[in-house]
């Protein structure tokens, strides 16, 4: 085990992992289980495996695009194919939406010409360029361990420039090392640093919201205690920052929950390892702990339905209830017997603060006990200048666009 | 035409529907294709991707999205290998979708090598203790993204094992390379011979 996992290693994980570790001063024991399987209970040793995109994604006209429902009077169609493994969209302000992912190398750029879709590769070489964000002619790509700024890179995509490093040498880690990047309203760059195992203590840096200021490059935590957030976005009248998180695994099929939840002050604890979905202590790192201590999510969103993009709609041609709303992109399940997610579902909420959800896209599972049990995977949302929102579908490649017309 | 030349054709054709229903392949992917565009393949890989020597893996009875995941990986410099690398480099991906029809479907000749019935039972209870066929399925022959073990070239494995262990060999999602710190040498041996001499079709 190498020091620095040592450091990222609660107390109570290295007494019940690494016995050796704390006898001598011979070559510590590895670690003993993968990050995805840790705290993995026996009766559901060898029931389900992750998934994988398709990394040569598929051409549109492959897929069952017919099985896609939406609300009356939406319309869903193929925005474009042919994006490597599509994650986290960013919108330039010319229109270009930048897009990044977990397993490759690149980063694209999807531009509008003419009614036809044109996908470009613009930046090469990077590792895991997962979050991509832009501000003021400024794109902001946040690696497996860094995060940089490309200038004018709207109109120098043919041409990119150097990146400028914002910073460097975040926490090496196994698990969850891809993150979304997110520009706040105060102009600082907010981001995940997840958990770097399935269920262990988390260093300062792990398991958290982070921010870094990208004239200084200063860092802070901003908010702890959240498993992984893969998708965050401002509240465009408070200002608040809300964010989606996946919970742990191995705990059965029906927790805990997957939650929505928002940041109310720099420093909250929302749980994370010892108390899930606000309600529930962790077997190991709750002991002695009480979810009192701890904020609890303003929506459980259901178990593995896996939440990852989340946006406010900051459109004018939705109807006029879903302005200001949020929408949820949920990957859908793997470490769930039965499958659930694999939808985007249309999250409210009323005037006491209580949120609800409804389902808004569904139709990309096929089978929820087949293997797999779903043709197409959402990621992340957009909404572009025209009000219509773009969902990015990483086991495809695909991007599909819903628009409403009166 | 000859009886040899429709027999081939009704075998491509079977190639094609049995690709059609692979989960992980494209849905144009064209295995008769592949075939073709994989003679270069079998100088090292074997007849059929029936690997007769150690040190290359066999691609018969692989699962479709593994070998497109792995070329891939190749072509874009995710994973780097003297050999692989350049014989990647230039294939489309249409390449990779039609390689992976043609090799998916080939059977794979059962493993020639034999190890002693105790050491196949301590292989086994290794395997099982490491969650091995949490992905690679129960009979270890893989599915979707994930490799089949079954019958592969033991010294294969024994390389991916150790270059997983020591963090030098790319993958997806931390997964292998997690799962391979806790094996020690004697773990890695007693894995690649268990496995390489496992017969299942």
């Amino acid at each position: 085990m190498p020091a620095t996992r040592l450091l990222h290693c609660g107390l109570l994980f290295c007494l019940a992992a690494g016995a050796a570790v704390a006898q001598t001063s011979a070559p510590p024991a590895p670690a003993a289980a993968p990050t995805w399987m840790q705290g993995q209970a026996a009766e559901h040793a060898n029931s389900t495996h992750p998934f994988a995109p398709l990394l040569t994604g598929r051409p549109a006209s492959e897929l069952p695009l017919d099985k896609l429902k939406v609300p009356a009077g939406f319309k869903v169609e193929v925005w474009t194919d042919g994006v490597p493994e599509a994650r986290s969209m960013a919108l330039g302000d010319k229109g270009t939406v930048f897009v990044g992912n977990r397993n490759l190398s690149n980063v694209y750029a999807v531009r509008d010409v003419n009614g036809k879709r044109e996908v470009k590769t613009i930046l090469k070489g990077l590792q895991s360029p997962n979050g991509v964000a832009f501000k003021d002619g400024v794109l902001y790509v946040a690696e497996r361990e860094r995060i940089t700024a490309y200038d004018d890179m709207e109109n120098r995509l043919d041409n990119p420039p150097a990146p400028r490093v914002i910073i460097d040498g975040l926490p090496q880690q196994a698990g969850h090392f891809w993150k979304v990047l997110n520009v706040g309203p105060d102009g600082k760059l907010y981001f995940n640093i997840g958990s770097p195992q399935n269920i262990t203590m988390p260093s300062y840096l792990q398991a958290a919201i982070l921010r870094v200021d990208p004239k200084t490059g200063k860092l802070e935590d901003y908010a702890k205690g959240i498993r992984n957030s893969v998708g965050m976005d401002f509240d465009p009248v408070s200002k608040q920052l809300w964010f989606t998180s996946n919970a742990r695994d191995w705990m059965g099929n029906e927790g805990p929950q997957d939650i929505l939840s928002k940041v109310s002050y720099k420093g909250e604890h929302h749980g994370f390892p010892y108390c899930h979905q606000g309600d529930t202590l962790d077997p190991v790192y709750g002991k002695n702990r009480s979810c009192s201590e701890f904020t609890p999510p303003v929506l459980k969103l259901g178990a593995h339905v896996a939440p990852l993009g989340m946006r406010f709609y900051t459109g004018n041609t939705f109807p006029a209830g879903y302005k200001n709303t949020m929408f949820v992109a949920q990957h859908g399940s793997w470490n769930r017997e039965v499958k659930q997610g694999y939808n985007v579902v249309h999250v409210t909420v009323d005037k006491n603060g209580h949120a609800k959800s409804e389902p808004f896209l569904e139709g990309f599972m096929t089978d929820p006990k087949a293997d797999p049990p779903m043709w197409g995977r959402p990621v992340d949302l957009l909404v572009l200048a025209d009000g219509s929102m773009l969902v990015s579908d990483d086991y495809n490649g695909v991007i599909y666009r819903i628009s409403h017309s009166k | 035409m000859s009886v040899r030349h429709r027999a081939g054709r009704a075998a491509a054709a079977l190639l094609c529907a049995l690709a059609a229903a692979l989960p992980g392949v494209a849905a144009g992917a064209d295995a008769e294709a592949g075939r073709q565009k994989a003679q270069l393949c079998m100088a090292c890989h074997g007849e059929n991707g029936n690997s007769a020597q150690a040190a290359f893996p066999s691609l018969a009875a692989m699962p479709g999205q593994f070998i497109v995941s792995a070329l891939y990986q190749f072509r874009e410099g995710k994973r780097v290998n003297a050999i692989m690398s350049p014989m990647a480099a230039n294939l489309t991906n249409a390449d990779l979708n039609d390689l992976a029809a043609y090799f998916s479907a080939q059977k794979l000749r059962p493993p020639t090598a034999t190890i002693a019935p105790e050491r196949a039972t301590q292989g086994r209870m290794l395997a099982l203790k490491n969650n091995c066929t949490a992905c690679h399925a129960a009979t270890l022959t893989g599915q979707q993204h994930i490799p089949r073990l079954a019958g592969q070239q033991r010294e294969y494995l024994a390389v991916q094992l150790s270059a997983f262990r020591a963090g030098t060999r790319a993958e997806m999602d931390g997964v292998m390379t997690s799962a391979a710190q806790g094996l020690s040498a004697e773990d890695i041996d007693l894995l690649a011979d268990y496995l390489s001499t496992l017969n299942t079709p």
